[in-house]
């Protein structure tokens, strides 16, 4: 395909619906997340592989797609375009156009991130996603997903600082940032741990990997559909697919930290399977917040593969290339099970169960879980009233504490401000000493 | 005749001559004042521009005059002084046409752009320094310059703010000149050269060039905000906003930051320094004025004071890169010099813009004031998440550099710094975002004006969305000849390459 063409397709994937952004922030521009999609819509029709270098854009970025990810753009955009189609427009012009606006930024960032060959790039697209994401679910509206959002902003934060200082670690091992290279450079590397632990640790927050979901539920309680809908297509399916293409997986071999994330993943799933099994599960009233358990499992299973692919790289090269088509599809599994689940409680197929007839109707050995279940509610969200009037008198304490510094700290500059004037008056006189000592020597 | 030798002194008084002429202005001349003012601004920038493509050519530019037996007033173009010669120029004239808006029907106009163009003219001056005697004289004109802007509205705060900002200034010029003396009594020389000029003097004189290193840097640290000596900062922001963008971003701390770069790379070179022990400590009261600006900047509800505090934390980034040792990591701090400007005059052109539009000076009156003023809101955003080191923008790019920098010269806990500062940049920022962007807005502002069709004036809002678009365009295209980022490789590379 002709250079030129195949760099204003490949920069108007991402670049499209990010003009498209600002103009949908000040006019009801709807129709704008559907065209939004059109150039990599084309660029899909188009059977080439395409790459493009443009060494002038931040350090030098390479846009491209190949066979593999193909798939993966296919299955996004049949994602984006169903959940433009769901996207309810809002009572308020001004919201409504904030939410188009954020919807769009947040499709930039992910189409971007899937067309991304290296990790500069990758990591800005995912930022972008993942800023366009926060502001999708808080202009989303309610309170509740407003909770979800700032959860989800300070694990973002996080997750973002610890990929930095991944990123800083890639640089200073090698110049070259594509993902190759920096799997290469890793893999001959002599301390490659450093920067597993933080590229794991900041796609981990990225996804609300187990314990860190407690921002899940609330997003799945926001008034909006497609927020919901978006969820595990796009902030959780790309921090999978930066697990995957930032690390060398089946190059490189970590059993410790494969076994501490195989038992972290493992312990997920169990505490997933659990709730869903005796818990929520029953309870239509909390039907919408299914997937959330869903989205735990799968993202447990998903980090169990990776941990056994660091304990045992044979085992990844064999079936490494499952994970990809695991992430391909899990947007619109993902995207079925929760437009089912909506149905199914709009449609109320599945009357609510009280919990005091499950527990009655149980057997003995049906109860087990039901007490680990107890236990794990003390700690979980269920109990959260009790557990945050514990959590705001530790904060009570600290916020008196840091008033008390604050005053410290403004009564010192005061007090500094006063000796500033005296020095200066000492350091002047001094000035006009200095000269006379020095003129009297013909120094001057 | 030989443009070379007067060039450098034709910057300088381009916007001197304009300064001149406006004080002697009737106060309703309003059209010739404008004309004056951006017709200064253009030249001067026009010969910046020259001047910039000539260095960049190789051209030699100096002007030298007689100023004290055995000591010259020079003023000379090196790719250093380039770097804060076309950042002082290009935002003066953004500042001016922002300046001209602002202060529209206000009392003292002449008085007030008399003495605007000669701190202009003055931080031109303090960039173009040949030597440190010349440095020295503009870096005082400076202070004298910016008193009469600070106690510009003549109300009590501003006249205390003034004379906390003079004592304090006073009290960094005297030690500054003490350093100076001192200095030319042991080497007879003050004139700033590439890797610096006191490596030969006798290991003698080291412990004598330890305390003239310590007096030079407490002297210039007064202006660069460093921890303690900030504390004129915070209070100097009853000034109108201009004056604080001018503050912040284009002269004084800057110019305190640049006078640290000058003495550590052309007055000791950066090897010696190192050498003699300087540059840890320089580095920890960079990083502890990184923390402890974004600790205070936390607690402020002044949006002004909260910048004020952001800058002493961010302009300390420059100290920071320079002093870590390392061609990597001053690409970092060098960068940031323009990059922390662009972001700060665009959040206070922003700041300004709600204070005059709404009469919003607190960041609790500021919720929902992105559906009033979208444009300034937006324009607010770019400059914040660029402070916090949002990838692609101007602060993604200091902090990789610095980053990168810490890590090759084996000093990683900077790292720590970074990531606590830009945790903390998120923490004083992203709630001002939000309740700017998300939280309802209240029954009524302030002290709302009408401005038409528009959000507020057009010379009040075409400013900060320049300077904004410059933050996106900074980062985006760093790796463009053109950039920041490559000027500032090309000066790393004249002082790191023997």
């Amino acid at each position: 395909m002709n250079d030129i063409l195949s760099a204003l397709l490949l920069l108007s994937v991402p670049g499209l619906p990010l003009l498209l952004a600002f103009p949908a922030l000040r006019s009801r521009l709807s129709w704008s997340c559907y065209f939004a999609l059109l150039p990599a819509v084309i660029l899909l029709v188009l059977p080439a592989t395409v790459s493009i270098d443009l060494p002038w854009l931040l350090f030098g970025t390479t846009l491209g797609l190949d066979g593999t990810f193909r798939w993966l753009l296919e299955m996004s955009v049949l994602l984006w375009y169903f959940a433009a189609s769901r996207l309810q427009p809002l009572n308020d012009p001004a919201a409504n156009n904030r939410l188009i606006s954020f919807f769009l930024l947040t499709l930039a960032g992910s189409l971007g991130t899937i067309l991304s060959t290296g990790l500069v790039d990758f990591f800005v697209f995912s930022t972008l996603m993942g800023y366009g994401f926060y502001g999708l679910l808080v202009s989303a509206g309610g309170h509740i997903a407003r909770r979800g959002g700032r959860g989800y902003l300070v694990l973002l934060i996080l997750a973002d600082l610890a990929l930095f200082e991944g990123l800083l670690i890639a640089a200073s091992t090698t110049g070259d940032l594509t993902f190759d290279s920096v799997q290469l450079a890793m893999t001959q590397s002599d301390s490659p741990g450093l920067f597993l632990v933080m590229v794991l640790a900041g796609f981990a927050l990225k996804a609300g990997v187990w314990p860190l979901h407690f921002w899940l539920p609330l997003v799945f309680r926001s008034s909006q559909p497609v927020v919901a809908l978006l969820l595990p297509a796009v902030p959780i399916t790309l921090a999978m697919l930066g697990v995957v293409r930032w690390l060398p997986l089946g190059e490189i071999s970590s059993p410790v930290l494969g076994l501490i994330i195989q038992a972290i993943s493992v312990a997920a799933m169990l505490y997933a399977a659990i709730f869903y099994v005796t818990g929520t599960g029953l309870k239509n009233a909390q039907l919408k917040t299914l997937p959330v358990f869903a989205i735990i499992l799968v993202t447990g299973l998903f980090f169990t593969a990776i941990g056994t692919g660091l304990s045992d790289p044979a085992v990844w090269d064999r079936y490494g290339n499952w994970v990809h088509y695991f992430i391909t599809s899990l947007g619109i599994g993902m995207a079925v099970l929760i437009t089912v689940s909506g149905w199914l409680q709009a449609k109320q197929h599945f009357p609510a169960t009280p919990a005091k007839q499950v527990e009655d109707s149980s057997l003995w050995f049906e109860r087990w879980p039901g007490i680990i279940v107890a236990w794990a509610s003390k700690t979980g969200f269920n109990t959260l009233p009790r557990w945050r009037a514990w959590w705001l008198a530790k904060v009570d304490r600290l916020w008196l504490l840091i008033c008390a510094l604050k005053s410290v700290l403004d009564a010192s500059e005061r007090t500094l401000q006063r000796w500033t004037f005296a020095i200066t008056l000492f350091l002047l006189l001094g000035i006009a000493v200095v000269f006379v000592f020095l003129a009297s020597q013909n120094i001057l | 005749m030989n443009w070379g030798a007067w060039m450098p002194l034709l910057i300088v008084l381009s916007s001197l001559l304009v300064g001149l002429v406006i004080f002697v202005l009737a106060e309703d001349r309003v059209k010739t004042r404008i004309w004056l003012n951006m017709g200064g601004a253009l030249f001067k920038l026009v010969l910046v521009a020259f001047m910039l493509w000539g260095v960049f050519n190789g051209h030699h530019y100096e002007t030298r005059l007689p100023l004290l037996p055995g000591l010259d007033l020079v003023l000379r173009a090196d790719a250093l002084s380039m770097l804060f010669v076309v950042l002082s120029s290009g935002l003066w004239l953004l500042t001016t046409v922002y300046a001209i808006g602002y202060l529209e029907d206000s009392p003292h106009r002449s008085r007030f752009f008399g003495f605007f163009s000669l701190c202009v003219t003055a931080t031109v001056g303090v960039a173009l320094a040949g030597n440190l005697i010349t440095f020295l004289l503009f870096y005082e004109l400076l202070t004298l310059a910016t008193y009469p802007l600070i106690v510009h509205r003549g109300t009590e705060a501003a006249r205390r703010a003034g004379r906390t900002y003079l004592v304090y200034t006073l009290a960094g010029g005297a030690l500054l000149l003490i350093g100076t003396i001192w200095l030319y009594t042991l080497s007879g020389t003050l004139e700033f050269t590439a890797r610096g000029f006191l490596s030969t003097l006798d290991s003698s004189h080291h412990p004598a060039l330890v305390i003239i290193f310590v007096l030079l840097i407490a002297g210039l640290g007064v202006k660069a905000a460093l921890v303690p000596l900030h504390g004129w900062l915070p209070q100097a922001m009853v000034a109108p906003a201009p004056v604080s963008a001018l503050l912040h971003a284009v002269a004084v701390v800057k110019a305190g930051a640049f006078g640290i770069v000058r003495v550590v790379y052309d007055v000791y070179g950066i090897e010696f320094s190192a050498s003699l022990g300087v540059t840890l400590p320089l580095a920890i009261v960079a990083a502890v004025t990184i923390i402890y600006g974004s600790i205070r900047a936390l607690f402020q509800d002044d949006l002004k004071r909260r910048l004020a505090f952001s800058t002493v934390s961010q302009v300390s980034y420059i100290v920071l890169g320079i002093a870590v040792v390392g061609p990597v990591a001053t690409v970092g701090g060098l960068v940031h010099l323009v990059h922390q400007g662009v972001m700060k005059i665009t959040l206070f052109f922003c700041a300004g813009n709600f204070a005059e539009t709404l009469g919003i000076h607190k960041v609790s009156e500021m919720n929902g004031v992105g559906r009033r003023m979208p444009w300034t809101m937006a324009a607010f955003t770019i400059g914040a998440l660029g402070m916090i080191g949002v990838p692609p923008l101007a602060g993604f790019i200091t902090k990789w550099y610095l980053g990168l920098g810490a890590l090759e010269a084996g000093q990683s806990w900077v790292i720590f710094v970074l990531v606590g500062s830009s945790l903390l940049n998120a923490g004083y920022f992203l709630p001002i975002l939000y309740a700017g962007w998300f939280k309802a807005p209240a029954d009524s502002w302030p002290a709302e004006r009408s401005f038409g069709r528009h959000e507020t004036a057009l010379a009040l809002l075409v400013p900060p969305v320049i300077t904004a678009l410059l933050v996106v365009a900074v980062g985006l295209l760093a790796s463009t000849p053109f950039s920041p980022l490559h000027w500032a490789r090309f000066i790393t590379t004249l002082e790191y390459t023997p």
